[in-house]
């Protein structure tokens, strides 16, 4: 069994608003292993974010607030962490990256003191080396001449770099967890490859776990190896990269995938999903994605499913899993291998 | 009758910065599109694909070139003329939320263009045309006293496009439609615009970067970078068979969604970053960036040649055979 990194047990989190009260998630269970990969997949509005930021306790309470479930992380109850004790880990064991890099940095700071303040935070250690300490940082995400760099503002970067001035930041206390908000969709597919191979070497290299927030299953195929699918607060299927893709067993993932445009297929019309996601102001008591599936049965709209396991740690939330539901064949994408290699560690 | 619907020739779009700091939003681009096809137009942002777009609709005047539509200079075309003109091709933008009037209702937003071209005779006549409109797109007759605010982007989106059709356009520039919604609202837009195509027989210019929506949707395709279209052929043509650098890293560097094949293919990443567009050197746009770069490449600029195949490249490479 591999060691898990950080575990979430039944989440449950909302905002009060004037309107009432937003339950933007609404029971999320989800672990992340030691050294991998995992992608929180879903539409704008459906959760993945909040999530994460209500794992780092970034979102202010009020209007934010934990109603149920348990964090932990490295097997420490971290759920009633004051923020003085957030402070100890926020940094150096889980750090973040933000899609908007021009927002998330300071604009009235030299970028190399910004990185190098996680340091002094953090760390004993004299200001000369923890300057040395970040212009390395900076060499390492792919910054040419990082000792002038060190003393640019951001705005003199590129979107693409001051990514990168993210990810130096995030990762020079070299943590355990790093959280990736939609790290390229603000950039050109160009960038959003270099961004991502950056990403994938610096885990290998320093053996951190990465859980990326995403829309685009381009990026999800390109970087997971384990995949959540999230839906109105809710994650409705997860499990590793090739059986979520190939193999998807709750319509949603299947719809989704198949709503994507693929190489080679033209005139085709897209299969879509029907509809728009459900208001969270009052989420329905069954299935949130009953209204929009085409399997939609009666117990559906009555109930909110259980999760379903299937081997390799494959797990479903969608009635038609019961023995008593009609057998449905969902299709996923087709790989364009022609042989895929069905050994593989994927 | 002109041989194309739209034909650009030579286009020029510069604007001027301040003390000899011009920048070329698009410099010298030439193509034509047919009644009834969807033309997609790809590249990184900032190189110049939604200044072609409004430039062509006349948002833009131009600094030099011709745009003919329909045998008719657009820039050229007086009071009367230019009103016809816009009544024969209309726009969709990008962001649904900014480019709806905030202050008025669907229904008005929809028939606004009905009134300016007097298309209605009746006030019974305008409010079911508008009723017929918000059907075609696949809203309800009742969303038309509301507000855009009370809609979601995708429903926006189809407020846009009902628009657009209010004055029965020939031809509609599609710039980023739908790279602002979800995938599977993404997936309904789309399917929409293609059956809009069949019916109503309208032509596109659809400019986007995604590349493969514009794979699934274009009839040719055309590679931007740095105001120049550098790549152009039909779009099965250009997406199995890239040939210049460029267009071949801008097609590695996009992922797909197979995890499979995302694991087993090696991702050439391309170095470096997008040139200033402001005041570039008459050399290849792309040899700072290209791996196959001679000195010829920065000594003069290359042209969109036809290489057979109705395939268009603008590369010194690829032209001479390079090896």
């Amino acid at each position: 069994m591999q060691e898990r990194i950080l575990e979430i047990e039944d989440l449950h989190f909302s905002f009060d608003t004037y309107a009432g009260e937003v339950h933007a998630v609404r029971g999320v269970s989800l672990y992340v292993n030691k050294g991998e990969t995992l992608a929180v997949v879903g539409e704008s509005g459906c959760g993945k974010s909040v999530t994460v930021q209500s794992v780092m306790k970034l979102i202010p309470t009020p209007p934010g607030r934990l109603k149920s479930g348990k964090i932990y992380y490295c097997g420490e109850n971290i759920t009633h962490y004051s923020q003085k004790q957030m402070q100890r880990l926020r940094g150096n064991e889980m750090s973040m990256i933000f899609q908007d890099p021009m927002t998330s940095l300071n604009p009235t700071m030299r970028i190399g003191r910004q990185i190098a303040e996680g340091i002094l935070k953090h760390e004993k250690i004299s200001a000369k080396e923890a300057k040395q300490r970040a212009i390395e940082m900076l060499k390492k995400v792919g910054i040419s001449n990082p000792e002038k760099s060190y003393r640019r503002y951001p705005h003199q970067f590129s979107g693409g770099m001051r990514q990168r001035v993210m990810i130096a930041m995030a990762l020079v206390c070299n943590p355990k967890v790093l959280f990736a908000d939609e790290p390229t969709t603000a950039l050109d597919v160009t960038t959003q490859a270099q961004i991502l191979e950056l990403i994938n070497e610096l885990k290998e290299e320093l053996g951190t776990s990465v859980v990326i927030i995403t829309h685009d299953l381009g990026v999800v195929a390109r970087t997971a190896e384990r995949i959540a699918v999230m839906y109105a607060g809710k994650v409705v299927e997860t499990g590793l990269a090739r059986d979520i893709f190939y193999n998807p067993k709750h319509p949603y993932t299947s719809g989704l995938l198949e709503s994507m445009p693929s190489g080679g297929e033209t005139g085709k019309t897209l299969a879509s999903i029907p509809g728009t996601p459900p208001d969270l102001f009052a989420p329905p008591k069954g299935c949130a994605f009953a209204p929009r599936c085409r399997y939609c049965m009666k117990i559906c709209q009555e109930m909110p499913p259980e999760a379903t396991e299937l081997e390799n740690g494959h797990s479903v939330f969608c009635w038609l899993m019961h023995p008593q539901a009609p057998k449905y064949e969902l299709p996923g994408r087709k790989s364009r291998l022609k042989t895929p290699d069905l050994k593989g560690d994927l | 009758m002109a041989e194309h619907l739209l034909e650009v020739k030579g286009l020029k779009k510069y604007f001027r910065l301040g003390r000899n700091q011009v920048l070329h939003a698009v410099d010298d681009v030439s193509f034509y599109i047919d009644e009834g096809k969807t033309f997609g137009l790809v590249g990184e942002s900032g190189c110049g694909k939604t200044t072609v777009g409004r430039t062509i609709i006349r948002l833009y005047d131009a600094d030099e070139g011709k745009v003919l539509f329909d045998g008719m200079d657009v820039h050229k075309l007086n009071g009367k003329e230019y009103k016809q003109f816009t009544r024969k091709m209309q726009m969709i933008f990008q962001d649904p939320y900014a480019s709806l009037d905030p202050r008025k209702t669907v229904g008005a937003i929809i028939g606004e263009g009905l009134k300016i071209h007097r298309l209605c005779k009746t006030k019974q006549e305008y409010t079911e045309r508008i009723y017929e409109l918000l059907e075609i797109v696949g809203l309800s007759r009742e969303h038309a006293n509301r507000f855009p605010h009370e809609f979601s982007g995708g429903q926006r989106q189809r407020v846009g496009i009902a628009r657009a059709l209010a004055v029965n356009p020939k031809f509609i520039v599609c710039d980023e439609a739908i790279s602002a919604l979800d995938v599977s609202i993404q997936a309904q837009i789309i399917n929409l615009l293609v059956e809009l195509q069949e019916k109503l027989k309208l032509t596109y210019l659809f400019i986007a970067h995604d590349l493969n929506v514009v794979r699934h949707i274009s009839d040719d395709t055309a590679v931007m970078y740095l105001g120049q279209i550098i790549e152009m052929a039909e779009t099965n043509e250009l997406f199995n068979n890239p040939m210049h650098p460029y267009t071949i890293g801008l097609l590695a560097a996009a992922p797909e969604a197979d995890p499979d094949y995302e694991r087993s293919r090696p991702h050439m990443l391309m170095s470096g970053e997008v040139p200033s567009p402001i005041n570039p050197a008459p050399v290849c746009r792309f040899s700072s960036r290209c791996p196959h770069a001679r000195l010829k490449c920065t000594e003069e600029a290359p042209e969109l040649k036809d290489i057979g195949n109705n395939h268009y490249v603008a590369c010194f490479k690829i032209q001479e055979g390079w090896v």
